[in-house]
């Protein structure tokens, strides 16, 4: 991985990326940031209507269609900034036990909203009834904020001590 | 009184010294603060793309913004009480920064703009409230909401850039050569938060 990473810190598009870093970078993070929002704010949404504590006025099903292609719209949006930041600084990124452990996260969360989502399209009166659903809205709300929280300690990664790959070296 | 003074005071609490000294209490202000500022700009970009006429226009404007302001309000409150935290830590360096006081300046635009909506349109909601979208005035105070809400994003994290960066540059001691500052620095320099 550390071979891939200086590899990759070669490749034309790092180099213009390393070359602008001062307005690049900031500006990557902050549209990366404006894509959390977008996926945060929808996923809320859902969650607060499974648990019946926001849009009673909605069915699930409304609440899903509404909010569920922002959903999967800002997650191609974080996808592809989230490339553009490992691409321009890719030994601070990828050599990092938050960034592995944040992506292993994100793979779930996202398949859990996909077949949520088609759970609700598919047999909604099914999904609404069982209980189990409550608590995954909460627990996939709860992953979603510690995928936040691994985001900006990729920045950190000291904090988890010897378990940081940047500690080996 | 004098702000610098008021600056270095809140720098020397226990409180901004706590977090300082902390490994994992920044970086995790720093993650709680973007967890309850998407949850701002997501729940409004919602109220907004309503105002458009764009997304659920279905549904009463004023019910839904009842609805869903609550919780914007809530997030609100979380991110306001993380900023100020890591705000004690470098006090002085934060007030003096460009884009902190970029970013004061447009939280407070997008209060105004809020305030005047809610003055304007908002005491008139039962003429448009089913309407698929909102008069012009309130497309205006919803396009307006969107920008000034993202630029406050951008400002944030060139806060994090620059403060960062302006404490790594900070000029050598007039009277020192450049080996003894190496020397000193391990145990002279602040701790600088990573960008």
């Amino acid at each position: 991985m550390k071979s891939f990473a200086e590899w990759l810190s070669t490749t034309a598009l790092s180099v213009f990326l390393q070359n602008h870093n001062s307005w690049a970078i900031p500006t990557i993070q902050s549209i990366h940031i404006v894509g959390i929002a977008i996926v945060l704010g929808s996923v809320l949404m859902i969650d607060l209507r499974i648990l019946g504590w926001a849009g009673m006025d909605q069915t699930l099903r409304q609440t899903a269609n509404r909010f569920g292609p922002w959903l999967t719209g800002a997650l191609w949006l974080m996808l592809a900034t989230g490339i553009l930041m490992v691409i321009g600084e890719p030994v601070r990124e990828l050599i990092t036990f938050s960034f592995w452990l944040k992506m292993v996260l994100v793979a779930v969360s996202a398949a859990v909203a996909i077949i949520l989502q088609r759970a609700v399209r598919n047999h909604e009166e099914m999904v609404a009834k069982r209980r189990g659903v409550k608590l995954l809205a909460i627990v996939t709300f709860l992953v979603w904020a510690c995928i936040i929280i691994l985001g900006r300690l990729i920045a950190y990664d000291h904090v988890w001590g010897a378990w940081s790959p940047s500690a080996k070296q | 009184m004098d702000i610098a003074a008021v600056l270095q005071w809140i720098e020397s609490t226990s409180l901004a010294a706590r977090i300082r000294d902390s490994l994992l209490l920044f970086p995790l202000l720093e993650s709680i603060h973007v967890i309850g500022l998407a949850l701002v700009f997501g729940t409004i970009a919602i109220i907004d793309l309503r105002l458009l006429g764009t997304a659920s226009t279905e549904r009463p404007f004023k019910r839904m913004a009842a609805d869903i302001m609550k919780w914007t309000w809530g997030a609100f409150a979380l991110t306001a009480l993380t900023g100020s935290l890591m705000f004690t830590t470098n006090a002085t360096v934060y007030y003096h920064n460009f884009y902190f006081r970029t970013k004061m300046l447009l939280l407070v635009l997008a209060g105004i703009n809020m305030l005047v909506f809610e003055l304007t349109l908002g005491r008139v909601v039962h003429r448009w409230d089913t309407a698929p979208s909102a008069p012009k005035a309130g497309k205006a105070a919803a396009i307006l909401s969107i920008a000034i809400w993202i630029s406050v994003i951008f400002a944030g994290r060139l806060i994090g850039f620059t403060t960062s960066r302006a404490k790594q540059a900070a000029p050598a001691p007039p009277d020192s050569s450049l080996e003894e500052l190496f020397q000193s620095a391990p145990s002279d320099t602040p701790k600088a938060p990573p960008k």
